[in-house]
């Protein structure tokens, strides 16, 4: 006999509980037995006649896509109804004889439509298009011959409109067919083939708000395949307004200023980050990816050489040029380097070791104080202060800014680069050596940045020293990055400075000059090809992959600014000559919708 | 000879009959289910059969004995692998269960069940007297089993996590607990009842309130448990014939070779066919518990339990599942619906209770 503990018998022990356990056992199968019984003898005439007519067909419903709409409340997206021809082809008893009929009526290929019915027939109950956004007179010979067509409906869905077309495209996105890709990433949050999903900008950022819920709808069909009733319909439900900062009349505004130009304009109100214009140019019209797109199309946009696709505003990485001026100015202000009545002489050039450096005038400033200095955007004196504040603590204010990291604004924006020595040091194994110091304080070298990190950086030189994040939805609260303490003083000489650049006889966005606005800014040159331009005097003597960029930041007005203006012209030239014209006129577009809109309240 | 003879004698030929019998009824119901599209996918399931077989023989030859050596080692295998199915696993549908190894994906919480009833079999073995447990003994086994549950909770993964539970109740329950404990234990689970709702995921509450009213999701869920129904009460008495089940043949249920399997069976052959295959499963059941109250020592008995739990749990869900009895939760059904893991694990299970009724006759 087999003992376990104490000599009492494993069956002993276990006896009685193995029973209970038998008895759990038989309970539970004789409730699915009973379950059994129900379904398939009593009820199972019922269920046999549900599945000979298993006639129920699901049809999810889509919603229509919320509106984008501007800070006036000017509707830039919208969803307008649509009309296509849905087939399901387990309804299609002779897929030759429809395709036929369908043809004739949609002035369409017959084997086109043969083969759509055709390649769907792995998956018979998910319904299909055979043709997308008919026009009214197609709609209607189809919906004349509906119940000579068998398996054929009419489907009404919401299509995607962008009403300015390429007004905004970049910042708006837009949507297209999902993705194999996508359709993974975001499995289990009901999305299917052929749903529309945002692919960039506003589109793919608030998709969850706008998408929407989809609808249902469950219906009977006949022997035919064709619709005899609904059984159960749930409405879909429309996705949420997003609401934007930007106002489109000034957007309008700027794109006219900016011309054919490539570029970018930001408009931002520095007090608040909120984006009144964003332009980037070459732009596109949105519309084209909402049909289905051949890959030639694609092809055709992948590789156009100006990418129109890319929203330079914030994607867009360049050197700031003369722009970084001001971040050296700050830094050597509030380190008390810079003294703003001390005067540095400037002969056109600047040797280090046995390197020179020039400055853009060729004959030199002369003997310049601060506001000279950065009035008149003098190389030498950036060379100067920049060699003697150092690069690291540079760097240090220039990262207070926000340079070297995305803005925090909620579309997908480039991070741009600040360099250190560090950074210098992990990327190339190589020490910082003393004449990148001076390139980087006239905003030339290794640095790179975007329209929307000058706007936030600027925005914080002229509001006393917020850094605030950019935003372009109304639903955002403003936010405050960081505070830097600039000293009231500092505040002034700087404004002192940045007046001088467009009022100061000298100043290198003269142009500007207009008694009837208070502007302020600062011009930046970005170098493209530095060594051959640099022999050629006249501008339009450089081929134009090679001339520079051309850079400007005006704000309005001057004490308490309501408008700062960020633009970069690519190949533009000098910032004074091409980029401040196009801030000139935004500005005062903004003054003129603001009178307006003040008489239409009157 | 004579010796060569009796290791044969002293198999349970009986267990394995019955285990054949199922398999190939799940193989009939698998060629229907898979007649027009995948085809390929009886031929795939016959090699993991042959595996399974296999790994069966090997369950067989090895001491049974030699697990309770395995219980911590294996316990702490899963424990790590459930750690780092949190950290790394490949996540669908919100939730990370599956472990990538190379060209073969593992569930680590599957290799959990089997680890629980080798863990609480060895934890039970050591048992000194006849005494039934009180909270005091129970509170070390109780906290190690938490470690594991919590784990594939989190991942989440609710089903399996309340299969680990109800194993590990029921085999308490059979190395016996004192009452008082056991009502203290039932008055703390309802108290914690409304809490657990609150901190289900969405899809799961919806998936339990599908269940409780199909038309809330007739795209979803409870889409499948109503084409499910009509498939299961459709088949009448005898059922519509093989491969003659129009629900089955018409696609409507897209899961109906792995864990919907049984409605196939139900429709082609009728309430016949599903009441066959229930006292099948009966039969199995009470087979691998009779061998268990025959076991050499407690370890044996006490894995054969468990498993005995193990599968009456996956078939009554599996079951109650596909008649709309119960929420759909993707549990499989033991020897009968397709996957290679389940299979093998199912069948080495065996193997080791094959192991232990042979085993009794030795020393």
């Amino acid at each position: 006999m087999k003992y376990s503990i104490f000599g009492i018998p494993i069956e002993e022990e276990f006896k009685y509980k193995a029973r209970g356990l038998i008895i759990v056992l038989g309970i539970l199968l004789a409730v699915l037995f009973t379950g059994l019984l129900n379904m398939q003898i009593f009820k199972g005439a019922y269920y046999e006649g549900l599945s000979r007519n298993n006639r129920m067909r699901f049809m999810s419903i889509k919603a229509p896509r919320g509106r984008i709409v501007d800070r006036n409340k000017v509707v830039l997206a919208d969803s307008r109804p649509s009309y296509n021809i849905m087939v399901i082809p387990e309804d299609i008893a002779d897929v030759k004889a429809i395709a036929s009929k369908v043809s004739v009526l949609l002035d369409k290929d017959q084997k086109e439509i043969e083969d759509k019915i055709n390649g769907a027939l792995s998956r018979p109950y998910d319904p299909i298009y055979i043709a997308q956004d008919i026009s009214f007179d197609q709609l209607a010979r189809v919906e004349m011959e509906i119940f000579n067509l068998p398996g054929i409906s009419i489907d009404a869905v919401s299509e995607r409109e962008y009403i300015y077309k390429d007004l905004f495209p970049h910042v708006l996105g837009f949507v297209g067919e999902i993705s194999g890709k996508e359709l993974k990433l975001y499995d289990g949050e009901g999305y299917r083939q052929g749903d529309l999903i945002g692919k960039i900008g506003v589109e793919a950022a608030c998709e969850k708000m706008l998408r929407g819920k989809k609808g249902r709808r469950v219906f009977e069909v006949d022997a035919l395949g064709r619709k005899i009733k609904v059984l159960e319909e749930h409405q879909p439900l429309k996705g949420s307004e997003v609401w934007l900062t930007i106002d489109s009349r000034l957007q309008s505004i700027a794109k006219e200023a900016l011309q054919e130009k490539t570029g970018a304009i930001v408009a931002m109100v520095p007090s608040t980050g909120e984006i009144l214009t964003m332009v980037s140019s070459p732009s596109f019209d949105p519309s084209i990816f909402l049909s289905p797109m051949t890959p030639e199309m694609w092809k055709e946009i992948m590789k156009d050489p100006m990418h129109p696709l890319e929203n330079r505003a914030l994607r867009g990485q360049y050197a700031p040029g003369s722009i970084f001026k001001l971040v050296v100015s700050l830094a050597g202000l509030s380190e008390g380097v810079i003294v703003p009545e001390n005067r540095v002489f400037c002969g056109g050039y600047f040797n280090l070791g046995r390197r020179t450096f020039r400055c853009w005038k060729p004959h030199g400033h002369g003997s310049v104080d601060f506001i000279r200095g950065l009035g008149e955007s003098c190389d030498v004196y950036f060379y100067t202060m920049g060699r003697a504040i150092g690069i690291d603590l540079i760097a240090k204010y220039a990262q207070e800014l926000g340079f070297g990291r995305p803005t925090g604004i909620e579309l997908d924006e480039a991070t741009g680069l600040m360099p250190t020595q560090a950074w210098k040091r992990k990327r190339f194994h190589d020490k910082w050596h003393p004449g990148e110091t001076l390139n980087t304080a006239i905003g030339q070298g290794y640095i790179m940045v975007t329209p929307i990190q000058v706007a936030k950086a600027m925005g914080a030189m002229v509001n006393g020293g917020k850094v605030m994040v950019p935003k372009v939805f109304v639903a955002t609260q403003p936010r405050v990055e960081k505070e830097i303490d600039i000293p009231e003083r500092d505040q002034a000489i700087i404004k002192e400075a940045l007046k001088y650049v467009v009022q100061g006889d000298s100043g290198t966005a003269r142009v500007l000059r207009d008694p009837m606005f208070s502007i302020g800014g600062k011009t930046g040159t970005a170098q493209v090809a530095r060594a051959m331009t640099s022999k050629l005097s006249d501008e339009s003597d450089i081929p134009y992959p090679l001339r520079d960029h051309a850079w400007f930041f005006g704000f309005s007005p001057i004490e308490n600014p309501e408008i700062l203006v960020v633009t970069v012209v690519e190949h533009g030239g000098h910032g004074g000559s091409i980029a401040a014209p196009i801030v000139g006129e935004v500005i005062k577009g903004y003054y003129f919708l603001k009178d307006y809109s003040r008489e239409q309240l009157f | 000879m004579s010796s060569y003879s009796k290791i044969l004698e002293n198999i349970d030929w009986e267990l394995i009959t019955l285990i054949l019998a199922l398999i190939a009824t799940g193989l009939v119901a698998l060629f229907s289910a898979t007649y027009f599209s995948q085809t390929s996918i009886f031929w795939k399931q016959l090699v993991w059969i042959a595996v399974g077989l296999l790994a069966m023989l090997i369950g067989f030859v090895l001491d049974y004995r030699f697990l309770m050596r395995l219980a911590w080692p294996l316990y702490v295998l899963v424990v790590i692998l459930l750690v780092v199915v949190l950290g790394i696993g490949r996540e669908i549908s919100g939730a990370r269960r599956w472990l990538s190894l190379g060209p073969l994906g593992i569930q680590p919480s599957e290799m959990a069940k089997i680890m629980i009833i080798i863990w609480i079999g060895y934890w039970g073995s050591k048992k000194k007297n006849l005494e039934d447990y009180g909270f005091r003994e129970l509170t070390i086994p109780l906290v190690i089993i938490l470690v594991p549950t919590g784990l594939i909770l989190a991942e989440p993964d609710l089903g399996t996590a309340g299969m680990l539970m109800l194993i590990s109740i029921g085999m308490f329950l059979l190395l016996g607990i004192r009452r008082s404990t056991l009502i203290i234990s039932f008055l703390l689970f309802l108290g914690v009842l409304p809490i657990a709702w609150f901190s289900l995921k969405e899809y799961q509450r919806l998936r339990i309130l599908s269940f409780i009213d199909p038309s809330r999701d007739p795209l979803g869920s409870g889409y499948h448990a109503l084409q499910s129904k009509i498939a299961v009460g459709s088949g009448g008495f005898l059922g519509k014939g093989f491969l003659h089940g129009t629900q089955t043949q018409l696609r409507f249920l897209p899961e109906h070779h792995t864990d919907f399997i049984f409605s196939v069976v139900a429709e082609e052959w009728g309430f016949l066919g599903s009441a066959l295959v229930i006292t099948l499963f009966f039969l199995l059941i009470t087979k691998i518990i009779a061998i268990g109250l025959k076991a050499k020592d407690r370890f044996g008995a006490m894995i054969c339990f468990g498993i005995a739990i193990l599968i009456t749990l996956h078939v009554f869900i599996n079951m109650a599942m596909t008649v709309g009895m119960f929420p759909v939760v993707g549990v499989p059904l033991p020897f009968i619906s397709y996957g290679g893991s389940f299979m093998i694990i199912n069948l080495a299970c065996i193997g080791v209770i094959l192991s232990v009724a042979w085993r009794k006759h030795m020393f």
